[in-house]
């Protein structure tokens, strides 16, 4: 008996400590993948930063995992509770979240897609029209890869070179991929990709596939991973294997171990997305639509190549976004 | 009028003869009593007769009628009912389950939903089963887990009851019962009999064994070394039998130590 | 020896509620008071919207946690449930859009792939007798795979009107996959509780000794159970299928630990031989509501998980001293 009242009270008490929270008249909810990114902290600070200076009230959160897909979902239904003005959400996979969007906008919440995970053409068949979608052009980070990798090695350049994607069926991956690929071609047709595995964003998983990789095709002459952690699990096993010089390694993200390793001198390059400018910008447009002002539907923000020589220089204007 | 005749039953297992030619003759509602060192071959002579083995010779008949070409199930069915050591319980589950596990009485619920258990039903009949057996239990609806050694027997024994059996194998019933449980497991037997039900004991507690049964078979080597009446023999004879010769004063007074 | 202690109305309840309807109260006092505290906390919590929501979020883990209970009250278990919906959604998707099968042929798919995913499962495990842990992780791998493989792993999009319905339809308010779960939940809790099939099922669990000694045929009582659980986990990834009006190959990542974690909530015994689906609703449900009341407090989902990690221990230990308890007793 004692035993039960106890059980009790200590549930109650655990709730209790919980603060309440309050909704202030247009509340933004802004609703993530997942938190355990540096890339997600990230924009979660412009997110915050471009609220204050904006003077809104948001509240956000995210799921255990970016492969949580139902969970998302089931948190996006819970959200729209909260009656928010408008929900900025950077959906883990095109579909996943559709049910939830479809009854945001019946309600009249303005639908933003943060980071350009929907399929536009999924969205028509679907009725759902967004606010805009804000994020950077995956397809224009991948393509500023190869031409960091052309400009280092020239365009007459010769070799296998290895794509690593993200996960299997992910958009955002997909998209760098391509634009590396194509742009790759356009600019050295001597490159050759002898392989576009996906790497699930896992550095581990990126690293055995370097090694893999390398066995095959010891002259391998660069990499292009689709994000940073896959790239510096390909650095690693690239420098294991005593090649360091021989293989160009470049990342995209431009988060803080990727920075951190292009000071040292291992990983080549990253093509930095800002993600901080990307959730600052993000309330700033719902903002201005929702004053009533224009803003246009697909809302690019800007890449940018990091490398030694740029962050030593530090000349860069847009270094200040970098975080 | 026997129940069970049992004539020249041989069994071995590779090179290992466990059996040589076993006779043995019970009469309904007689208490028998198997008894033998370890490896005189009871569980196998045992498991010959329930069907899980079967023999290499010799012929087994139950009311005069060969059983040797039945299997385990077809045994059960014609009335040769076995209680392991272990009871085979489902411990979490109350009393009626166990009774009438595999044999649930079903009807339809609300009147039409078929394949419903009849709870209630399983519940008064196990009730019912238990008091013809005279024992008590605190309560029929909690899991048989929570009952003492001595009552989970009283619900092995009532399981075994509902087949209807003519012979009931009990396979060391006692060994693991406080003292004062094993006086009522002797009762359940004495009630057994006096329903006309046959019962061979399989015990070590030789104590038990002299306080129940009718006769005693002693098992060595895989032969029956004697078939004594219980009311003409005593400790030190059973003893003797079991151990066959040697220093059987000594066997017999731990014996009569060991258990008191 | 047996002393007859007057017994309180606590326990007189408890016993009740155990013979009639299979569950523990206390389980059902602590969802009463989770939802109670919510409600106090936030003011979204206490609405028609709310609870529905929360029933939809718990569909498809509930169907889930149906299926681990009937296998882990068995003494079995099966690790492959998330992936087999995942598995089923894929294929389900495949055959009505890829091909573009009438609506009924989807739904037939779906649940399907996952009963013969199951029913593999129950041949290996009564058959090769290689431990259910072990071909049920193994068949994870291999259910995951294929639905990679199938979709290329990519989201197959684009479900036919029909189908959309049983994901997306509300008739009289009422989200359908939640009419599904809570009937699925309905049947499942009749076969478990009150039919030869499911008292067979809990005394294989207890002991495989006695059922088999009882006449069971426990090999092929697995293999059915395995077959149900399959087949439920495809009628989960149906539901998801429909929700999202697309097979998503990684739908139901890890799910087979959370529908564990309801079953065991709800006072399934992991090692078998006790369980009861209205528990195990019950277990789904308080996940259900601690889940929906923090993010309605927008409490970040690491202390989620903290959350639940502590109500699967508290449950436990609660459950423990219960069952010593009735023991000692």
């Amino acid at each position: 008996m004692k035993l039960r009242k106890l059980a009790f009270a200590l549930a109650a008490a655990s709730l209790a400590a919980i603060p309440v929270a309050h909704a202030e008249e247009g509340e933004y909810g802004v609703l993530m993948k997942t938190l355990s990114n540096p890339f997600w902290g990230a924009m979660g600070m412009g997110v915050e930063d471009g609220a204050k200076e904006a003077g809104v009230e948001y509240f956000s959160q995210a799921v255990e995992s970016d492969q949580a897909a139902e969970p998302q979902l089931n948190v996006c239904n819970t959200m729209l509770e909260r009656k928010p003005v408008a929900m900025i959400t950077a959906a883990i996979n095109s579909t996943n979240l559709l049910p939830c969007l479809k009854k945001a906008q019946d309600a009249g919440i303005k639908v933003v897609d943060l980071d350009g995970n929907l399929d536009p053409a999924i969205l028509d068949k679907e009725g759902i029209k967004i606010t805009f979608r804000i994020g950077s052009d995956n397809v224009a980070a991948g393509a500023q890869g190869a031409e960091y990798l052309v400009s280092k090695i020239g365009a007459d350049a010769e070799g296998p070179v290895l794509v690593i994607e993200g996960l299997s069926g992910n958009i955002t991956g997909e998209k760098r991929a391509r634009g590396f690929a194509d742009k790759l071609k356009e600019l050295a047709p001597g490159l050759e990709i002898v392989a576009s595995l996906p790497g699930d964003w896992d550095r581990g998983k990126a690293a055995t596939i370097t090694n893999d990789i390398l066995t095959r095709n010891p002259d391998l002459v660069a990499i292009f991973a689709a994000n940073d952690g896959m790239a510096l699990g390909a650095v690693e096993s690239v420098y294991a294997a005593g090649k360091g010089d021989q293989v160009t390694v470049i990342g995209v993200d431009g988060n803080s171990d990727a920075v951190k390793s292009i000071k040292e001198g291992r990983l080549n390059a990253s093509v930095a997305q800002l993600p901080y400018l990307v959730g600052k910008q993000a309330v700033e447009n719902v903002k201005k639509a929702i004053d009533g002002e224009s803003v246009p539907t697909d809302v690019a923000v800007p890449t940018l190549v990091l490398t030694k020589e740029v962050l030593e220089a530090g000349t860069e204007p847009m270094l200040e976004f970098v975080k | 009028m026997t129940l069970l005749h049992l004539s020249g039953i041989r069994k071995s297992f590779g090179a290992v003869d466990v059996l040589h030619g076993v006779d043995l003759d019970v009469a309904a509602g007689e208490v028998i009593g198997l008894v033998g060192d370890n490896g005189a071959g009871k569980s196998t002579l045992m498991k010959t007769i329930t069907g899980i083995y079967s023999a290499d010779a010799g012929a087994i008949e139950l009311d005069g009628r060969s059983i040797l070409h039945l299997d385990p199930g077809e045994r059960r069915r014609i009335g040769i009912e076995m209680i392991y050591q272990d009871l085979s319980l489902a411990k979490q589950q109350d009393v009626a389950s166990n009774i009438f596990l595999g044999r649930e009485p079903v009807k339809k619920m609300f009147g039409f939903i078929p394949g419903m258990v009849d709870k209630a039903r399983m519940d008064r009949e196990a009730a019912e089963m238990i008091e013809r057996l005279g024992a008590h239990l605190p309560s029929i609806n909690r899991p048989v887990s929570s009952f003492s050694g001595g009552q989970q027997q009283t619900v092995a024994i009532a399981r075994a009851l509902t087949f209807d059996p003519k012979l009931v194998i009990m396979d060391e019933p006692t060994a693991a019962l406080a003292v004062r449980e094993v006086q009522s497991v002797l009762d359940l037997i004495r009630r057994l009999k006096s329903e006309g039900i046959a019962v061979i004991l399989i015990s070590h507690r030789l104590n038990d064994v002299l306080a129940v049964t009718d006769r005693i078979v002693v098992l060595r080597h895989g032969r029956a070394e004697a078939d004594l009446r219980t009311a003409d023999t005593n400790m030190n004879e059973v003893v003797a039998r079991i151990v066959g010769g040697g220093d059987t004063a000594s066997a017999a007074a731990h014996e009569l130590g060991g258990h008191r | 020896m047996a002393t007859t202690a007057t017994p309180g109305i606590w326990s007189r309840a408890q016993r009740a509620s155990i013979d009639r309807l299979h569950i523990r109260l206390e389980s059902f006092i602590v969802l009463l008071v989770l939802a109670a505290a919510m409600a106090v906390l936030s003011p979204f919590f206490l609405s028609v919207s709310n609870f529905l929501n929360i029933l939809l979020a718990t569909s498809t883990i509930g169907v889930l946690a149906i299926a681990a209970t009937f296998v882990i009250s068995s003494g079995g278990l099966d690790l492959s449930l998330g992936s087999v919906m995942g598995l089923s959604g894929v294929v389900g998707a495949y055959i009505a859009v890829n091909l573009g099968a009438p609506s009924p042929f989807g739904v037939g798919a779906c649940i399907l792939a996952g009963a013969i995913a199951g029913y593999i499962n129950g041949q290996i495990v009564t058959r090769a007798f290689v431990p259910a842990f072990i071909v049920t992780l193994g068949m994870l791998g291999i259910a995951r795979g294929l639905a990679l493989v199938i979709s290329g792993g990519r989201v197959i999009y684009g479900l036919p009107e029909y189908l959309l319905f049983l994901g997306q339809g509300r008739p009289f308010g009422i989200p359908v996959p939640v009419i599904i779960f809570v009937i699925t939940a309905l049947v499942a809790h009749f076969v478990l509780a009150y039919t030869r099939f499911g008292r067979h099922t809990l005394a294989l669990g207890d002991s495989e000794g006695a059922a088999r000694a009882a006449g069971i045929r426990v090999e092929r009582q697995r293999r059915i159970l395995y077959t149900i659980s399959g087949g439920l986990a495809g009628l989960a990834g149906m539901i998801f299928m429909a929700r999202i009006n697309s097979g998503d190959p990684t739908a139901g990542l890890n799910y087979e630990l959370t529908a564990i974690t309801a079953a065991i909530i709800g006072g399934t015994n992991l090692f078998g031989g006790r369980g009861s689906i209205l528990g195990t609703m019950i277990g789904a449900l308080i996940m259900g509501v601690l889940q929906n009341g923090l993010n309605l407090l927008a409490v970040q989902s690491y202390y989620q998980q903290m959350a639940i990690g502590a109500v699967l221990i508290l449950a436990v230990f609660i459950d423990q001293y219960q069952v010593r308890k009735e023991t000692r007793a």
